[in-house]
């Protein structure tokens, strides 16, 4: 059933723990239900696509992934550690899940430079010198070594989500979160930031993104999965999702955004 | 080839405006006053009508300060109205207090803004009113010469910071955390001179003195109790929110003029103390109460994803609050901040009332107290109308700087 594409990479996923595992997960915002009863695995160095309409709870449901939403039933395990109420196991799991956001979301109050350190230096308690090297060898990985002493707001769009995701890395991450990283940006400074989640990808980073870029997911993604009212609608590969979709709001969907 | 005068190199056609600026100067004063000043019937009417009446203004206040008015009200109460009961022979202390503090103004111009045309004249008038105040008579001479070097020292503290390099580094850091150390340490610092190693005791602090110590008490101590309560007001846990604001709409809810009532009588028989420490408390607990709700409104402000992220990089509540949250939070309440400063700063007038201390308008009201000076009260009300105001457009003026330079990477 997996038969692997030409533009995948050939890479044995089979044999690969499972880094998230999430079992019958629901989420309520008052009385509205965003997440009803959601079950995946993901595997270590697996990239999933998370497609889906608006309001369709897939934001969510990566945010729960580090607690920036709380979930209400069921269990989300990362990396072995269990998601509760314990803060030793939440400061855990942050260190080790990185997040990007749609809007960015750089300190504007901080340098290029201070964005990157800050976690590593207050979470990692890593020595200034070292933490200042770590950052300089990002920011020359996505691309804007030159800009380390600028604050956000003198950057492009598209520099500044390149500076969040370096931000994400700095904690030395094993999985990286991506919410949308390139909805807020300019058409001709989406392809930087896609580029470098490219490079990410064939790091060997787990990787979870809810995008819209079909292009991106077609190429770079191992699984694509399908959110829509809160639930999960239909997973596959990209090859099984463009040429073969099943489900109607998958048909649906597909047709209105290709 | 070349017989198409339009490509002719030599050529240069100044655009309009520049065209415009070479024209003589009283040309373009006459066609400014045309467009601003007489462009219709109406205007030139409305302007004419505001020149007569500035007019009789600026006559009235020249007339009154030059010719009508008395002013050996105040250069002959000048230690009264500036230090009252302040031992005479302390008044090193007083001066060494000014002489830091100037420095200090020149040390964060320096470092964290520049010094434009304004501010020297500004300074320059204000160093003038000074002057003329403290060498009227003669006898001062002394005062002038510590007030010049207090000057001198503000221009040479700005002279050597503000030849240091503005690129962050190592030296930047160094250079801002020291000088931010000294501001925080100033008010501690002042309190020490003015007060400690026989020096005067707190109930001889009076006049000018006394408004210049304590409204940087109240708002400093505002300030303190100000950052907890606004996170207290904000927490989720019912109790600690509820005090806080329990705390903030009570405050709120009665004039600064109650709580000294308040200061004077009750917390007497509480606290006890020195009335000037009682005093102090007052200030800085109804400070504290506006200046959280301005903090409350700066975090309220505050996009969401900004402890999103904090946290997302692995920080906890409260580096979150301290490292990402509070700094912007603070920043976006400055503007309320400085203007409650401003005012708290006028209220220290109200303590006269009330209180047995005798700040400067206290201190004023003793001066026509005595027979020879009773006609000359509106000189002495006067000036000290213009005192405070000097006072305040300095705090507004490094307000607006402070602002400007800390907006660096403002979104």
């Amino acid at each position: 059933m997996t038969t692997e594409t030409e533009a995948t990479p050939t890479r044995d996923l089979e044999s690969m723990e499972d880094i998230i595992i999430a079992e019958n997960v629901d989420k309520w915002f008052g009385d509205f239900q965003a997440l009803d009863n959601i079950s995946m695995r993901i595997k270590e160095h697996e990239i999933v696509v998370v497609l889906g309409p608006s309001g369709s709870g897939k934001s969510t449901f990566i945010r729960c992934l580090n607690r920036l939403e709380e979930h209400d039933a069921g269990r989300i395990v990362i990396d072995g550690i269990e998601m509760n109420d314990d803060v030793r196991n939440l400061n855990a799991i942050r260190s080790e899940v990185g997040m990007v956001f749609q809007q960015f979301n750089l300190f504007p109050h901080l340098s290029v430079m201070n964005n990157i350190t800050l976690g590593p230096r207050k979470v990692r308690r890593m020595p200034k010198l070292d933490a200042d090297a770590l950052a300089m060898q990002l920011l020359e990985r996505v691309g804007i070594p030159e800009q380390a002493e600028k604050y956000p707001a003198q950057l492009s769009g598209g520099q500044q989500q390149r500076v969040a995701i370096a931000r994400a890395l700095a904690m030395q991450p094993k999985i990286m979160l991506f919410d949308e990283p390139t909805s807020a940006l300019d058409p001709e400074m989406i392809k930087e930031v896609l580029d470098v989640m490219q490079e990410l990808a064939r790091s060997g980073m787990t990787m979870i993104v809810v995008t819209h870029e079909m292009g991106f997911a077609r190429e770079v993604a191992d699984r694509l999965i399908f959110f829509d009212e809160g639930s999960l609608v239909e997973e596959g590969t990209p090859q099984h999702f463009f040429e073969n979709p099943q489900e109607d709001r998958t048909k649906l969907f597909l047709s209105q955004i290709l | 080839m070349v017989d198409m005068p339009a490509q002719n190199p030599q050529r240069i056609v100044l655009p309009p405006h520049r065209e415009r600026a070479r024209r003589p100067r009283i040309v373009r004063l006459r066609e400014w006053a045309r467009r601003n000043l007489f462009n219709s019937r109406a205007g030139t009417f409305l302007t004419i009508i505001t020149a007569a009446i500035l007019a009789l203004i600026i006559y009235g206040v020249v007339y009154f300060v030059f010719v009508d008015a008395n002013w050996r009200v105040i250069t002959e109460n000048r230690w009264l109205l500036f230090a009252g009961g302040y031992p005479m022979d302390q008044e090193w202390r007083l001066w060494f207090s000014v002489m830091f503090v100037f420095l200090l103004i020149g040390l964060t111009y320096g470092t964290w803004a520049s010094l434009g045309r304004r501010d020297h004249l500004f300074i320059v008038l204000a160093s003038g009113f000074a002057i003329l105040l403290l060498a009227h008579g003669g006898a001062a001479i002394w005062s002038t010469i510590w007030y010049l070097i207090a000057v001198g020292l503000l221009y040479a503290g700005y002279a050597i910071t503000i030849r240091m390099p503005r690129e962050a580094g190592p030296g930047r850091t160094l250079q801002q955390r020291s000088v931010a150390g000294l501001l925080i340490a100033a008010l501690p610092i002042v309190l020490i001179v003015l007060l400690a190693f026989g020096g005067a005791r707190p109930r001889e602090l009076e006049g000018f003195v006394l408004n210049l110590v304590l409204a940087p008490v109240g708002i400093v101590g505002g300030l303190i109790i100000a950052i907890p309560l606004a996170l207290g007001r904000a927490s989720r846990m019912r109790a600690i929110s509820w005090t806080c604001t329990t705390y903030i709409e009570v405050v709120r809810g009665a004039p600064l003029l109650g709580w000294l009532f308040v200061a004077l009588f009750i917390l007497d028989d509480v606290i006890g103390g020195e009335l000037i420490v009682r005093a102090m408390v007052v200030l800085a607990v109804f400070t504290a109460a506006y200046m959280a709700e301005y903090i409350r409104g700066a975090l309220q402000a505050l996009p969401h994803g900004q402890s999103e992220a904090a946290h997302a990089v692995g920080l906890n509540q409260f580096q979150s609050m301290q490292l990402i949250v509070m700094p912007q939070a603070l920043r976006i309440s400055i503007p309320p901040m400085v203007g409650q400063a401003i005012s708290i700063w006028k209220d220290t007038t109200l303590v006269t009332v009330i209180l047995p201390l005798r700040e400067l308008k206290g201190n004023a009201d003793s001066a026509i107290a005595q027979f020879e000076f009773t006609p000359d009260r509106i000189e002495a009300y006067v000036f000290v109308a213009v005192v405070f105001w000097v006072v305040a457009f300095i705090m507004s003026r490094i307000s607006q700087r402070v602002e400007g330079s800390l907006g660096i990477g403002e979104r």
